[in-house]
């Protein structure tokens, strides 16, 4: 289980509790704003584009090759950028924050 | 079954990365590589959409007389354009409304189910779509029976055609109803809507609907057709369904990547442009081809079979970046709830006959959907 906190586009905070699945099921299930995940999750819209707070960028880890080929031409995109469906929750991740990147 | 039966653009992909298109007097030369398909899509200075007419291959100047909005505009105007039709185009993502979609489908299903055949593409896939359509739109119902009576060739590139004169009408009508009693409508809020602080053009407002109209028809006729005709032949990916429900999401993307209703799509070059050698005059066009990305091999793990879990499924059947489909909430759910319902009611789904139809284009031929797909949906 995980508690993880996204800073919408409109600056709230917004903190969901997650057992299992994405980052990206975790915030659609609670309507955080911005995050859309549209595809369902395959790497196809990037409508679940955040950027990862730089004190978990290890934790969270690297994208792989094709999140980062999708990445590198989405605007707003940054050495923190990360699509959130391609983030599983673990405990591991309790107490991250994401600033969720506006579509 | 033959061989590259998607993929239409192997050879030219590998070997050249693009296509030259001879379309009348005008060399297209199509994009064909992923990569290069999504930066072209970004970059609209090189590629633009800044074209009235001329996003569509072959270009419609003699179709209609409007320009399609927000699809024949670039950045910066194109955002505050898109924004206004946006909240529409997300409706689908609502639960009432995706309640009602849930109950079109069953109701299709029930008259599939009770008959002993039917035409999936125009006694399913046609009205199913229409009526889709007036949820979209948030008008009645019974509309549906005109966009029906239109045929399945709306805007088709035949000028010889009516159906546009009709659509068109109806839209003009449309436009002045709402004037005189606004409503929860498309129609009404393009009457209201804001541009740069004034409201929109007559023109800019048909430009709109004109193109919910093109843009929503043949892609999702031709994307129901295909997936159940694919159904149909391929049991044993109708019985996974069954079995795993679950991929449903992953397997609609999967559906559209390989399926790719909407082939390619121009852009206007108002500097010239070059790729892999094929040069771009000024003012000419290039095309980017969603079907040969979703094909590339350096992207899609073998690109030609069907796997209903691919993940990840970074395709481009919707388009890429700013002009990204409007109408994929539409399209997806539409999808999704046929793959849920089909194998909780249908044990079995069988073709009697059908007629394919063909995009022929010389240098590349694709089949993209069905003129006629006489099935069988038997009941549990
Ligand atoms: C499976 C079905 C569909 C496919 C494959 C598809 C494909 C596409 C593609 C590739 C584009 C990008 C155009 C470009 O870059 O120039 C696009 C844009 C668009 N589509 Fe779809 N489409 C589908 C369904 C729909 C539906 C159902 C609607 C409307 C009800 C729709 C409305 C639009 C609109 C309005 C745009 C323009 C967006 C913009 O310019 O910002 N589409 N579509
Ligand atoms: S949900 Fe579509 S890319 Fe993440």
């Amino acid at each position: 289980m995980a508690q993880i906190t996204f800073i919408t586009p409109s600056g709230e905070e917004v903190t969901v509790t997650a057992q299992s699945g994405s980052v990206m099921q975790a915030a659609v299930t609670n309507m955080v704003e911005g995050i859309d995940g549209d595809c369902g999750g395959v790497c196809s819209c990037a409508t679940c584009h955040v950027h990862v707070d730089p004190a978990w960028l290890d934790k969270v880890g690297a994208a792989g090759d094709i999140e980062k080929e999708m990445l590198e031409l989405e605007d707003g995109s940054s050495d923190h950028s990360r699509l959130s469906c391609q983030i599983e929750v673990s405990d591991e991740l309790d107490g991250l924050v994401l600033r969720v990147v506006k579509n | 079954m033959a061989e590259n039966t998607f993929d239409a653009f192997q050879k030219a992909r590998r070997e050249e990365g693009a296509l030259d298109l001879k379309v009348g007097d005008e060399t297209i030369p199509l994009i064909l590589r992923f990569h290069d398909v999504r930066k072209a899509a970004k970059n609209w200075q090189t590629y633009s959409s800044d074209a009235p007419f001329r996003v569509p291959v072959p270009s419609q100047e003699d179709l209609r007389s409007v320009r399609q909005l927000p699809i024949e505009v670039d950045p910066p105007q194109h955002k505050e354009y898109r924004a206004i039709v946006e909240p529409f185009f997300r409706r689908p993502t609502d639960p009432a409304y995706i309640a009602k979609i849930e109950a079109l489908i069953d109701q299709h299903l029930d008259e599939a189910i009770a008959r002993d055949s039917l035409d999936v593409a125009n006694e399913f896939a046609l009205p199913l779509q229409s009526k889709s359509l007036t949820l979209l739109l948030g008008v009645p119902i019974d509309h549906a029976d005109l966009f029906i009576s239109w045929g399945n060739d709306v805007l088709r590139v035949d000028p010889a055609s009516a159906s546009e004169e009709l659509c068109d009408a109806y839209i003009e009508k449309q436009l002045d109803n709402a004037a005189e009693n606004p409503g929860d409508d498309m129609f009404s809020a393009l009457n209201a809507a804001q541009y740069q602080g004034r409201h929109l053009t007559r023109e800019e407002k048909i430009g709109f609907a004109n193109l919910v109209f093109a843009g929503g028809r043949d892609t999702i006729i031709n994307f129901v057709t295909h997936t159940l005709a694919y159904l149909a032949q391929n049991r044993d990916a109708f019985e996974r369904l069954r079995d795993e429900p679950d991929l449903v999401t992953s397997a609609t993307e999967e559906f559209v990547r390989v399926f790719s209703p909407l082939t390619f799509l121009g852009r206007v070059c108002p500097h010239g442009a070059e790729i892999h050698g094929h040069k771009i005059a000024p003012n000419d066009r290039a095309g980017l081809c969603w079907l040969s990305a979703n094909m590339d091999e350096t992207v899609f793990k073998e690109p030609e079979q069907v796997k209903l879990d691919r993940r990840p499924n970074p395709h481009v059947a919707f388009g890429s970046g700013t002009h990204n489909c409007l109408g994929a909430p539409q399209a997806r759910l539409i999808m999704r709830t046929l793959l849920t319902k089909l194998p909780q009611r249908v044990s079995e789904l069988r073709i009697l006959d059908s007629v394919a139809s063909f995009e022929d284009w010389k240098v590349y031929r694709r089949q993209n959907g069905y003129k006629r797909l006489d099935m069988v949906f038997k009941g549990h």
